[in-house]
């Protein structure tokens, strides 16, 4: 169960990782990948009306 | 010498030809630990590599899944996935379920022709065991045009090993693309409620419909007494069940990486890797995988505090682990810590650390 995500950017200042917190705590690096089945989650997630924070580059 | 006659049982006897679909079935890798308890409504995981203990509904029952070492003698098998049930539920929701399931990915299935009129059977058989005697339910699925065939087995004898052999019909209308994505599922059920059981068990393939999919199903959850275990899963391509074919460890261990790996050091201050401090808190590591992965894959880590950055005649515990720029082959992995800027450095762990890559399917 997901408790936040948030957008990550990288060293060239992309965008390609979601840092998620689980409600148990555990932390998730997830890629932007579609065939990633916890990113898959994060867009259930956000299809529920939950919100990415977006810290900026 | 030249072969001139390919022996009836063909060239595989004391071969490998890779035959078994199914990856790990004899148990005998798990890299995410040995047991977990208290699995019950919310708690799907995995355990055993490749195999997910899958619940649906809102089951109050509890189990304790874990590798065991009891398994059929005389068979070559060292390990077996055992389930306990811990806390009981009598009676099940209409919509609580209970699975062990594996999902194949679906380029390596491309052979089975499905979609074609010359779609292969398969066939699956497996070790199984258990004080719940009765009926049990086997489901293929394939998640994309969402189709399913079921089939049931008898466990006959309680607490005794015994095989079982089920053939199915390949699937002339089914789907499975040329991708690294899912392709085919296999659901060994353990409890269903009746919203699986109020029709006929599809025993064809057909458009999944949940009140056939597992008819007559026993439940596993209604006593603490319960315990199920399972080995040897083999699904091969025709109509009879040959040998368990017995991997080697290595090759076991490789495949299964293909969808999970995880990083420990056998001993205190192994090596991680080597990174260069991108900032004065950043550090940066290259990170190659021991194997391409099915696709790019999720990061996690054990507490960053556990590990140790060690160069310039410094060293300390970082203060956070993450990732980024991922993709099935390499990685980046960050390290927080305090650093001189330009300065190499080298991650190294104990033996509670933990570097999991996970691309499971």
């Amino acid at each position: 169960m997901i408790q936040s995500v948030t957008k990550q950017y990288n060293s060239l200042n992309i965008a390609d990782t979601y840092k998620v917190i689980l409600i148990n705590g555990d932390v998730l690096f997830v890629p932007h990948n579609e065939a990633n089945r916890h990113y898959q989650e994060i867009l259930e997630w956000v299809a529920q009306g939950n919100t990415i924070t977006d810290p900026g580059a | 010498m030249a072969i001139s006659t390919i022996p009836s049982a063909g060239i595989t006897g004391g071969g490998f030809n890779f035959r078994n679909l199914i990856i790990n079935g004899d148990m005998n890798i798990a890299q995410r630990g040995t047991s977990v308890a208290g699995l019950t409504n919310g708690s799907s995981q995995y355990l055993i590599d490749r195999f997910k203990w899958y619940e649906g509904g809102a089951p109050t029952y509890q189990f304790t899944m874990s590798q065991d070492t009891d398994v059929p003698t005389g068979q070559g098998f060292v390990k077996s996935l055992k389930l306990d049930c811990t806390t009981a539920q009598t009676s099940l929701g209409a919509a609580d379920q209970n699975i062990i399931w594996q999902r194949m990915e679906a380029q390596f299935l491309q052979h089975l022709k499905y979609g074609t009129a010359n779609a292969e059977s398969l066939t699956l058989s497996f070790w199984v065991k258990s004080n719940k005697t009765g009926t049990y339910v086997v489901e293929l699925y394939q998640n994309a045009p969402n189709r399913g065939l079921s089939k049931s087995y008898t466990i006959n004898s309680a607490n005794t090993w015994e095989k079982k052999t089920i053939t199915y019909d390949g699937d002339p209308s089914g789907t499975i693309n040329n991708t690294a994505n899912a392709g085919l599922d296999v659901y060994f059920f353990l409890s269903a409620g009746s919203n699986y059981q109020s029709g006929t068990l599809a025993t064809s393939w057909q458009t999944y419909s949940a009140g056939d999919e597992c008819v007559g199903q026993v439940n596993l959850a209604d006593s603490t007494d319960n315990n199920f275990w399972i080995t040897g899963i083999q699904l091969e391509v025709g109509t009879t069940a040959s040998d368990f074919e017995h991997l080697p460890y290595d090759v076991n261990l490789i495949r299964c990486m293909r969808y999970y790996f995880n990083h420990y050091t056998p001993d205190d201050n192994g090596l991680y890797g080597l990174f260069t401090a991108h900032t004065s808190s950043a550090g940066r590591m290259p990170y190659r995988f021991i194997v391409p992965m099915r696709d790019a894959p999720t990061v996690s880590s054990s507490t960053a505090g556990g590990f140790t950055w060690l160069g310039n005649n410094v060293s300390g515990n970082p203060s956070a682990i993450g990732s980024e720029s991922l993709n099935k082959y390499s990685c980046t992995v960050n390290i927080t810590g305090s650093f001189t800027q330009g300065y190499s450095y080298w991650l190294a762990g104990s033996t509670s650390t933990e570097l999991r890559f996970d691309a499971e399917l």
